[in-house]
């Protein structure tokens, strides 16, 4: 009993390698869908069930690319979408997200990135985790849960749980937005007192250009051509005229 | 010898003849203001052209804008620390108003409102001898930390061989490098290109983008003038003058309407909100900075005050005469009932 047994669960795991070898380009995908829990492996299933299996997994993956570039040219519609209210309701993206790490005292800084290339880590961070939030400084909403109602300031990583590299994006689109002024901020007063705005220092004030360049001459006198006077060639040439040719 | 004396004594002569000059014309002002009120007298009363630094005109606008201190001391966001109480008598209470007061005025000061720099083009040398020495301009500033940055000298050295004093771009780049302001960027950000302002100003934050401008951008330089310009505008276009009621910006909006003659709607919006006497001061105003104008001449002909001048000024001058003179009854009926009962 136990031989056949083994001898199909050898069969079906060669086949099964076989099938999941075309689904192995997706297989962050595979890992960020709803989990499809297929209780106990049961061994006695018969191939064509793993047939049918892959080629839905397929299909799934297969949209689920789809569903990446939806919202990649306007990440902010997917906020007023039926699926983030559905997934989040009214509370912020990163709320409920809990970080894994050993001991009472979380590390000072999140990890470095959820996503190496193809492969995503186990519990990814509240951005990575959902492929369709994408910051963007124009995604306005989004950047405002990221931002402290009360002091104005961006929430620390350790905070939101996000992993570094996310957090340096979304710091950038917030500068971003602001400079744009899609988000506001707060001013320093700027005091005027004691000031002179009359210019009439040189520095920033006019100078009179200097007679040579009135007159027309040029800046410095040997720019122009210069004829030397005849007395002093004179006088020049007959203490040298040992030596002139 | 002889001629220096007689020099000195028409010197002297001269002085003393200006000297009853002057007094003659003093008199004439002080006794008679004559009917007609295009004569220079007046004129040189008002000093040819009244500026935004006169103390009769801040003293105008300072009245107009008002003292709100709910809105002067409207909460920030900033860092949070927790609240303290304090128990005081009702002295200690109106002496913390009367120093809140002074704290406000000093929020509520008026940038400066200049003329727009002209641009510096002054060549200091031509070394035509380092011509193509280098592919690149060097630019050289004077650091020294206790000179006003006016008196600052900043020259460029063009791969020509030019030595020419920097523009006033280039200076204010070099000086927020070496000397850095807070918040104030080396490039100036993109919320003052036209359309992120008219996006901005649809969301009605006028105050935040004038704020901005002031750190940004010198008092003197055009794109403050620009930015400025393009905020009065919209304001007037939509009416939407409370934004900056009780806010520092509120003096120079009022000075840019009543130099542009467009006080109409701001006439309209104070009687709507029922500040007559702001009303009276700013037909007032627009009196002294517009004296030739025809309500300006009737006014002073009429020496009117009070409502009379919103009614001249709403007969002569005004586009909206029939809004301006319905709020004026409207207002004396009210002024009626309350001494009647």
């Amino acid at each position: 009993m136990a031989a056949p047994i083994q001898r199909t669960v050898r069969i079906l795991f060669r086949l099964s390698s076989s099938t999941l070898q075309p689904l192995r380009q997706y297989p962050s995908i595979l890992q960020r869908l709803p989990v499809r829990t297929c209780p106990g492996l049961p061994l006695l299933v018969p191939p064509s069930h793993f047939y049918c299996k892959a080629a839905s997994l397929h299909e799934d993956a297969v949209q689920a690319a789809e569903a990446l570039s939806r919202y990649k040219d306007r990440p902010w519609d997917y906020l007023e979408s039926e699926e983030y209210i559905e997934r989040y309701g009214t509370s912020p993206v990163w709320e409920g997200y809990r970080r894994n790490h050993k001991g009472g005292i979380p590390p000072q800084k999140t990890r470095k990135t959820c996503i190496r290339g193809d492969k995503i880590c186990g519990n990814p961070c509240p951005i990575c985790r959902d492929p369709n939030i994408i910051i963007h400084h124009q995604n306005v909403k989004l950047l405002q849960q990221f931002i402290s109602p009360h002091t104005g300031m961006v929430y620390d990583s350790t905070q939101t749980g996000v992993c570094m590299k996310q957090q340096k994006k979304l710091n950038e689109a917030i500068t971003t937005a602001q400079d744009h002024g899609l988000l506001p901020f707060q001013i320093p007063f700027v005091e005027y007192s004691g000031e002179d705005y009359s210019n009439s220092h040189d520095a920033v004030g006019t100078t009179p250009s200097p007679p040579s360049l009135t007159i027309g001459d040029t800046w410095y006198k040997w720019y122009s051509e210069m004829t030397p006077d005849e007395n002093q060639v004179a006088k020049v040439k007959k203490t040298y005229k040992a030596y002139l040719k | 010898m002889a001629a220096l004396g007689t020099a000195r004594c028409l010197f002297r002569s001269y002085s003393r003849a200006k000297n009853v000059q002057k007094s003659k014309q003093m008199l004439a002002r002080c006794t008679t203001r004559t009917l007609c009120s295009a004569t220079q007298d007046n004129a040189l009363s008002d000093g040819a052209k009244p500026q935004f630094t006169d103390p009769a005109v801040q003293d105008i606008l300072t009245r107009i804008t008002g003292l709100d201190l709910q809105k002067v001391f409207r909460p920030i966001k900033q860092e949070l620390k927790p609240p303290t109480y304090k128990l005081m008598t009702d002295e200690q209470l109106q002496q913390a108003m009367e120093s809140a007061k002074e704290e406000a005025k000093k929020l509520l000061q008026m940038p400066p409102v200049l003329p727009e720099r002209k641009p510096i083009n002054d060549v200091l040398s031509e070394d035509k001898i380092l011509d193509g020495m280098d592919t690149a301009k060097y630019v050289f500033t004077d650091i020294t930390y206790d000179i006003p940055h006016r008196e600052r000298f900043i020259v460029v050295r063009e791969p020509n061989g030019t030595l020419r004093k920097a523009t006033w771009e280039e200076r204010d780049r070099l000086i927020q490098t070496y000397f850095p302001k807070d918040k104030r960027k080396i490039v100036p950000p993109l919320i003052f290109k036209e359309e992120n302002l008219k996006m901005v100003f649809s969301q009605d934050r006028h105050e935040d983008v004038l704020n901005m401008c002031l750190v940004q951008f010198e008092p003197d330089s055009s794109d403050y003038i620009r930015v400025h310009a393009a905020t009065y505008e919209d304001l007037e276009k939509h009416g939407k003058y409370e934004l900056l009621r009780s806010t520092r910006h509120f003096g120079g909006m009022t000075w840019y309407l009543v130099n542009a003659r467009r006080v109409d709607g701001l006439i309209v919006d104070l009687l709507k909100r029922e500040l007559l006497q702001d009303a009276v001061s700013l037909v007032s105003l627009f009196h002294m900075v517009h004296p030739h104008s025809e309500s300006a001449q009737e006014a002073a002909s009429q020496q009117a005050t009070g409502t009379d001048l919103l009614k001249i000024y709403a007969q002569k001058e005004s586009q909206r005469a029939g809004y301006i003179e319905l709020a004026l009854q409207a207002y004396e009926q009210i002024a009626d009932k309350s001494s009647a009962a």
